[in-house]
């Protein structure tokens, strides 16, 4: 295979069903060849102690990779734009990870990226009846996140205005920390206060919140109230929520409304929207494509989980953009069978890693 | 979907499905099968049943309309509250509840929490006979100024009435003895609904208690369990007028500062302490009872002795009567000492001996007794220690585990502060006032009973009442 032809395949059309495989391969040549490569990836492959770009040939050779993610803590961000780009990459944005286990840890969005995030985006939003020309109201955190800007193209893209609360995430779990309860309640109070304005003055079809933030604006009955009057869809996402609060929400306190997850990382780029049926009571989520996928893999040897086993969320992200692979989330959950001709594995009951490289976790509000 | 609780199910807690029983939230709508479960395990690490974990958003709405509903007793009458009381009492004492007989709930109890079923059994009888006599119980503790309840003829002078301080009290129960449950039952009988979250050691208890009293007449809205993680815990906490928090030092300092803004009354380490003057020898059947009675797991057995005349002689005499105590796996009748998980017991030995640093041992070089089945025999330990002020005096742990010091008039009450019991023998009358007059002792008994005497009718830490009761003013009315 000529390089430029195994290059192709990172730029194909974004509705093209590529090959797993063929995805990989051109991301290791893309990201690893000094013309085109990722300073960042470059001066790995020294120490790598394999040659991506022979030996990492196919999904099941990722697991080859070590975990750098922690690297992008301090490592300046001009170094993970791929050379190939030849200085011409429109960035969005630097996102950083929430700031769960320590230092935020930073990565580039780029725009051709975003177009084909979005475009999985907006098929799994038809196939779940997400209303067009409707209104968003996102509850969550703008600043490092990418939350704020994928909230903004969602409602952009689907004919809408976003309406948005700032949150901060790191403020509220610092709170959580230090003991501080009751500030954390009464910085999400003022959120909340906030979103009531907006849902009081304007038309709002679609919600979208984390789930403490969910689970505290349905205490207040005035605010669910206003929600149930005008919201058409709510979405979930930035932490993990247990089924049968995701029950009482759907049953009791927004009947009618439907309710979906989103389940992702800023590490891993990308976000799959919970399936639309669950297994054994559990939401699940599928790979969100070929270029982010999920496996779950036994925390001590990394092996692969078993359909129906329970083990560590690994994420990999691969596209012209960006290199992400092998990452382990500090999420747990349970292998289930992925739909046919699926890349990467399906997780459902997503729950946290109690300890995380020996930092507790303190997962806050995000 | 899992079960919704606005459709509960209606299958009764205990019931057969798989192998192991249910243990559901006790909750309004009835019972509440939540999707998240946790297995509960006995010391060898045999499963015994499925515990569901209430999530936090249905403990904060449940309670949040619970507080804004009016008292539930509001026009019942202190005799038929009375009646209810009784009868559940006795529901709880003999009745077949959640599919689980007397006999196998107190079975399960012992498997579950490790302690002896003989210890299981007595407690069991304690919580039916508190239940018996608890209204008359707090009855006794309301100031003598106050109108009789329902009485309305107040004088021009005005008049006084005990009221409540609040609707709805939440309690967050511990598991070392279900004993435990039988100190908020006087909230009922006070007219309050209460919501307890059960220790996820014993949560049978509870589950067993709150089937009684409904049973018996109180409404699915007047007392629940919400089980839940320890995370969850703060909603019932926050969600509740008043609390009652069961725990160790840690749990008790991080709910006494008022910061959840709910008045909390915290129940920690009773951290039970026996002066004995003069000679010690006809109290040293006592005082062994007091530390190894029980199965050693209660607040309220003696931790620490104190002694004027050769402690060193009483402390290898009590080593030698504790010896006797015998280990075994807690479901059989003779078994004395309490049980853990293995590692979990070995990691309570570690914890003692490095408590003990400095101290004599006189008993306990082998504390962990491998049962060769997951579980542990936890053996008792006896520690010389030459300052009765010194730390260890304090240390409490869950299995007979005694400090024994040197005492004298010159150290006074100083080294007895802060214990739920004091047990004093040939103390004259002004120690025995020296000893009412420090505000960290609770409770000051003789020796002619175990520290850990306590019937009924008697306060533990004060009467729950003074916690949820307050007089007011009204004239003119």
């Amino acid at each position: 295979m000529k390089t430029a032809s195994a290059l192709a395949v990172l730029d194909a059309p974004v509705d093209a069903d590529v090959d797993p495989d063929d995805l990989v391969r051109a991301a290791m040549q893309w990201h690893f060849s000094p013309e085109t490569g990722t300073p960042f990836w470059l001066r790995r492959q020294e120490t790598l102690g394999f040659d991506p770009r022979t030996d990492v040939r196919t999904m099941a050779d990722l697991h080859l990779f070590p975990q750098v993610v922690d690297d992008l803590r301090y490592t300046p961000v001009e170094d993970l734009l791929p050379r190939g780009y030849g200085g011409a990459a429109e960035v969005i944005g630097v996102f950083e990870s929430g700031g769960t286990t320590g230092v935020p840890k930073r990565v580039l969005y780029l725009a051709d990226w975003m177009e084909r995030e979005m475009a999985g985006a907006m098929a799994a939003m038809d196939e779940r009846g997400y209303p067009r020309g409707a209104n968003w109201l996102s509850l969550g955190p703008s600043g490092p996140h990418d939350y704020a800007e994928l909230t903004g193209q969602h409602a952009r893209r689907r004919g809408g205005f976003r309406f948005a609360v700032d949150f901060d995430p790191r403020w509220v779990r610092r709170c959580l920390r230090e003991g501080r309860d009751e500030e954390a309640d009464r910085y999400l109070d003022h959120v909340l206060a906030q979103a009531a304005d907006v849902l009081r003055s304007q038309r709002t079809g679609a919600l979208q919140a984390p789930p403490p933030v969910l689970e505290r604006l349905a205490r207040d009955e005035r605010l669910v109230d206003l929600v149930r009057d005008r919201v058409e869809v709510i979405t979930w996402c930035g932490t993990s929520m247990d089924r049968d609060t995701r029950d009482l929400l759907r049953g009791e306190v927004f009947p009618g409304i439907p309710l979906f997850g989103l389940y992702g990382s800023t590490m891993a780029l990308g976000a799959a929207f919970e399936r639309v049926t669950t297994e054994d009571g559990d939401s699940v989520f599928d790979s969100p494509s070929r270029h982010v996928t999920y496996a779950v893999v036994d925390p001590g040897s990394g092996e692969p989980a078993a359909v129906g086993e329970t083990g560590q969320v690994v994420m990999h992200h691969l596209s012209k953009s960006a290199l992400l692979p092998n990452n382990r989330e500090r999420d747990m959950a349970r292998r289930v069978s992925a739909p046919p001709a699926a890349a990467g594995h399906s997780v459902a009951d997503v729950r946290p890693l109690e300890a995380f490289t020996g930092v507790p976790v303190i997962v806050g509000a995000y | 979907m899992g079960t919704a609780p606005g459709a509960a199910d209606t299958a009764p807690p205990g019931t057969v499905t798989g192998s192991l029983p249910f243990v559901d939230a006790l909750v309004p709508a009835g019972a509440y099968r939540t999707g998240r479960r946790e297995t509960v395990r006995d010391v060898a690490g045999e499963p015994l049943a499925e515990l569901s974990l209430v999530p936090g958003l249905f403990i904060a709405r449940t309670l949040d309309r619970l507080r804004r509903e009016p008292a539930p007793s509001g026009g019942r009458s202190p005799a038929r509250l009375g009646r209810r009381l009784r009868s559940a009492g006795a529901a709880f004492a003999s009745d077949t509840l959640g599919g689980l007989t007397r006999q196998e709930h107190d079975g399960l109890v012992a498997r579950s929490t490790g302690v002896p079923v003989s210890v299981i059994r007595a407690a069991t009888a304690t919580i039916a006979d508190v239940l018996a006599g608890v209204v008359d119980t707090a009855a006794g503790a309301s100031p003598r100024a106050v109108l009789p309840p329902g009485r309305r003829d107040v004088p021009d002078t005005g008049a006084v009435v005990w009221r409540r301080r609040g609707r709805l009290l939440g309690v967050n129960a511990s598991g070392n003895h279900p004993a435990v449950h039988s100190l908020w039952l006087e909230a009922l009988a006070l007219g309050y609904r209460v919501a307890v979250r059960p220790s996820r050691r014993d949560p049978f208890t509870p589950h067993r208690l709150v089937l009684a009293l409904r049973s018996a007449g109180f409404a699915d809205d007047e007392v629940l369990t919400l089980p839940c993680d320890h995370s969850t815990a703060e909603e019932l906490v926050g969600g509740s007028d008043l609390a009652m928090v069961f725990g160790g030092d840690a749990t008790v300092r991080r709910y006494a500062g008022g910061r959840y803004g709910t008045p909390v009354l915290t129940q920690g380490p009773g951290r039970v302490k026996v002066l004995i003057r003069g000679r010690w020898d006809p109290y040293l059947d006592v005082v062994a009872d007091s530390v190894g009675g029980l199965g050693g797991v209660s607040c309220l057995n003696a931790t620490a002795v104190l002694v004027e005349h050769d402690p060193r002689g009483f402390a290898e005499a009590l080593a030698k009567r504790l010896a006797a105590l015998r280990p075994g796996p807690p479901v059989e009748e003779d078994t004395q000492l309490p049980c853990l998980p293995l590692a979990e017991a070995r990691r309570v030995e570690d914890a003692l001996r490095r408590g003990a640093a400095g101290c004599e041992p006189v008993l306990g070089d082998t504390v962990v007794h491998d049962l060769g089945d997951g579980s542990a025999a936890l053996g008792p330990a006896v520690h010389l220690v030459d300052d009765p002020t010194a730390e260890q005096m304090g240390l409490e742990m869950p299995f007979p585990c005694v400090w024994v010091a040197p005492w004298s008039p010159d150290h006074g009450a100083a080294p007895l502060r802060g214990s739920l019991v004091v047990g004093v023998a040939g103390g004259n009358t002004a120690l025995v006032d020296a000893l009412l007059d420090e505000p960290s002792i609770r409770n000051v008994y003789g020796l002619d009973r175990p520290t850990w005497w306590l019937p009924p009718e008697m306060p533990h830490d004060g009467y729950l009442a003074e916690f949820l009761m307050r007089s007011t003013a009204l004239a003119g009315i």
